[in-house]
């Protein structure tokens, strides 16, 4: 567990407190383990002391017992007085409690029980070999323990039995250094292990706590003064993404949080900006299609009331009538012209897209022109080979018809209207050029404008200023382009460009293509 | 219609609209008691007025080709010889009466409009 804290995910600050905690509780319990032996140890030791001092008063107070009894016995030998009885019967009665006692003892202490036993064994062959038969025959016969042999082997005895316990107090008295000793150095020891335990912990904590501070309470602060920021809807930057783990995926997740908002505001803006124009765009449109109605209205309803009266001649009506028959054609043509731009525009006329040769559709249109103007003549210039587009033939007939009534309408002297179609690679070209009055260049921008007539009703030119918009509108539904050019005064050319289709399909496959669209 | 037949004198009046039918309607309301001037777009009626005499009245479409009817007016209005002409202002663009009154119009006829009202404010016009 602790290689994978230290290694695997040793970035997640998770992870990082985990492993403190877990240092803490190893130093916490290295320290108590240590303690405790040392004040253990401290205390065995304590305790050898008091048993090494213990012993060593036995020892003396049996030593006592023993000077006492040769002393009482000495006199006893010497004097014969039997006052020395009663402290020697004393002393012995002493011994026969503490002698056990010190034996008692000195098991206590390794190696000194034996040396004890010995020490009981002479002490008690002293009092039974010796100086028991010496007291009773003192009683008896006092004259013959009177003597110096008597005393004196009593004075040697006692004195090998007094060596005994002087080497015994040199031992214990060894035994109880060593153990102060001891006692001193362990508890010397446990203040130097609570002393370096302490201090590790406090390294510890203040180490953990210079951690936290730094790589997760600065970090923490600086994302919520950003996130303040934010919120009070002032321009935020990116963050620095710094401390560990948790606290840099904050930061991250800030800082794409931060970038999103940004985005969406952007984008809200910029949809915001779309509508006003949009809505501004709706509403000209609105103006200017009222006001394109009410223009043919004005003639309509203010030549009706007259013929209301009825105080005109019939030339007159005939001529009210039929200008009021034309306005209203006007009206509906513009309200037919107006829709289909806008089903165009938005995508809801449908087109075909079936393959189409445009040289016939070509050649139909001038025809049907040509019948129309006698002032202009209008020439096809064809190079042999087919136009193949995709398309809706309807649609593209009425585009060309719109090009050509323009080019016939703008050359009001008449003139030559050339129409011309090239298959040319990827793409099918057809231009119509007259030599009309050209489009002024302050007019050119604006020419694919919806209800946009430049100045061609004042020259009297019919039209309902959608014929472009409309051409314009079905070439884009054909991914094609539209253009011109123009010089004022001496014609313009219309160009349209159209993707070419693949090459020509048998009829069958046309007839399906027909049925299927 | 019939008082201005009594009249010794045929007032003028300048007519301006891009539309041919507009005109021929304005000519037909206002009848056979004046003179019309007709101009197809702001530069015609501009070159007119620099010209010709005086009209007694001018109405005057806003959407005109070339020189809008609001350029019109101003240049009207800044001429001392033609300050005094009385301007009626008949458009589509009923929103527009306020701006065109301010730029000096005496008259705004909105489109459609019914034929005796302009009778009337034409009449009222030349009776001043």
């Amino acid at each position: 567990v602790i290689r994978r804290l230290l290694h695997g995910t040793s970035d997640s600050l998770t992870a990082r407190t985990a492993l403190a905690s877990v240092a803490l509780v190893v130093v916490v319990g290295a320290v108590a383990v240590g303690l405790l032996s040392a004040v253990f140890a401290a205390r065995t030791a304590a305790h050898k002391e008091a048993e090494a001092q213990a012993l060593t008063s036995a020892t003396l107070e049996v030593q006592g017992l023993v000077v006492d009894l040769e002393n009482s016995l000495r006199g006893l030998a010497l004097s014969g007085d039997e006052h020395f009885v009663t402290p020697w019967k004393q002393a012995r009665k002493e011994l026969d409690t503490k002698l056990p006692a010190f034996v008692t003892l000195a098991s206590k202490v390794p190696g000194e029980r034996a040396r004890a036993l010995d020490v009981q064994d002479q002490v008690h062959s002293y009092i039974t070999d010796y100086a028991a038969p010496l007291v009773r025959s003192a009683r008896t016969e006092p004259e013959a323990v009177s003597t110096p042999v008597a005393t004196t082997v009593g004075n040697d005895w006692v004195n090998a039995i007094k060596s005994l316990f002087a080497a015994m107090l040199t031992r214990e008295q060894r035994s109880a250094n060593e153990a102060a000793a001891h006692a001193n150095m362990d508890s010397r020891r446990a203040i130097a292990v609570a002393i370096a335990g302490l201090v590790a912990l406090a390294a510890i904590v203040a180490l953990f706590g210079v951690y936290v501070a730094r790589s997760v309470a600065r970090p923490v602060r600086q994302v919520a003064d950003e996130a303040q920021r934010l919120a009070a809807g002032e321009e935020v930057t990116q963050l620095r993404e710094r401390g560990s783990g948790e606290v840099a995926d904050l930061t991250r997740a800030f800082n794409s949080m931060a970038r999103q908002l940004e985005s969406r505001q952007h984008e809200l803006e910029e949809q915001n900006r779309q509508l006003r124009d949009s809505e501004h765009a709706k509403s000209e449109l609105v103006s200017i299609v009222s006001h394109e109605l009410r223009t043919p209205l004005t003639s309509m309803l203010g030549f009706t009331s007259l013929l209301a009266r009825g105080d005109q001649d019939e030339e007159a009506q005939a001529r009210y009538l039929e200008i009021i028959a034309s306005q209203g054609q006007r009206l509906a043509t513009l309200l037919d012209d107006f829709l289909s731009v806008q089903q165009l525009e938005e995508g809801r006329l449908e087109l075909r897209t079936e393959w189409l040769n445009l040289v016939p559709l070509l050649r139909q249109q001038a025809e049907l022109y040509s019948a129309h103007s006698d002032g202009h003549e209008i020439v096809v210039e064809l190079d042999g080979g087919t136009l193949p587009v995709r398309g809706d033939e309807g649609r593209l007939a009425q585009v060309i018809g719109n090009l050509l009534s323009n080019a016939i309408k703008y050359s009001p002297d008449g003139g030559r209207v050339t129409l011309s179609g090239l298959h040319d690679g990827a793409r099918v070209l057809v231009r119509v050029r007259d030599e009309g009055i050209g489009i002024p260049d302050e007019e050119q921008e604006k020419l694919f404008t919806k209800f946009f007539r430049g100045d061609a009703a004042a020259r009297g030119i019919a039209g309902s200023g959608l014929g472009l918009a409309f051409a314009r509108a079905v070439v884009e539904a054909h991914e094609g382009t539209i253009g011109f050019t123009s010089t004022e005064g001496s014609g313009t050319t219309f160009e349209v460009d159209l993707p070419a289709a693949g090459a020509a399909q048998t009829p069958a496959q046309a007839k399906t293509e027909r049925s299927s669209a | 219609v019939g008082s201005t037949a009594s009249r010794s004198y045929t007032p003028r009046i300048l007519v301006c609209d891009d539309e041919d039918s507009l005109r021929e309607l304005i000519r037909a309301v206002l009848g056979d008691g004046y003179a019309y001037i007709e101009a197809r777009d702001g530069d015609e009626a501009v070159a007119i007025l620099g010209t010709e005499e005086a009209p007694d009245v001018v109405l005057l479409d806003l959407m005109l080709p070339r020189i809008s009817g609001v350029d019109v007016l101003a240049m009207l209005r800044s001429d001392a010889r033609l300050n005094g002409v009385p301007v009626i202002v008949v458009s589509a663009w009923a929103h527009l009466e306020k701006e065109a009154l301010e730029a000096g119009a005496d008259r705004f006829v909105s489109k459609p409009f019914d034929p005796d009202d302009l009778v009337a404010v034409v009449d009222g016009l030349l009776a001043r």
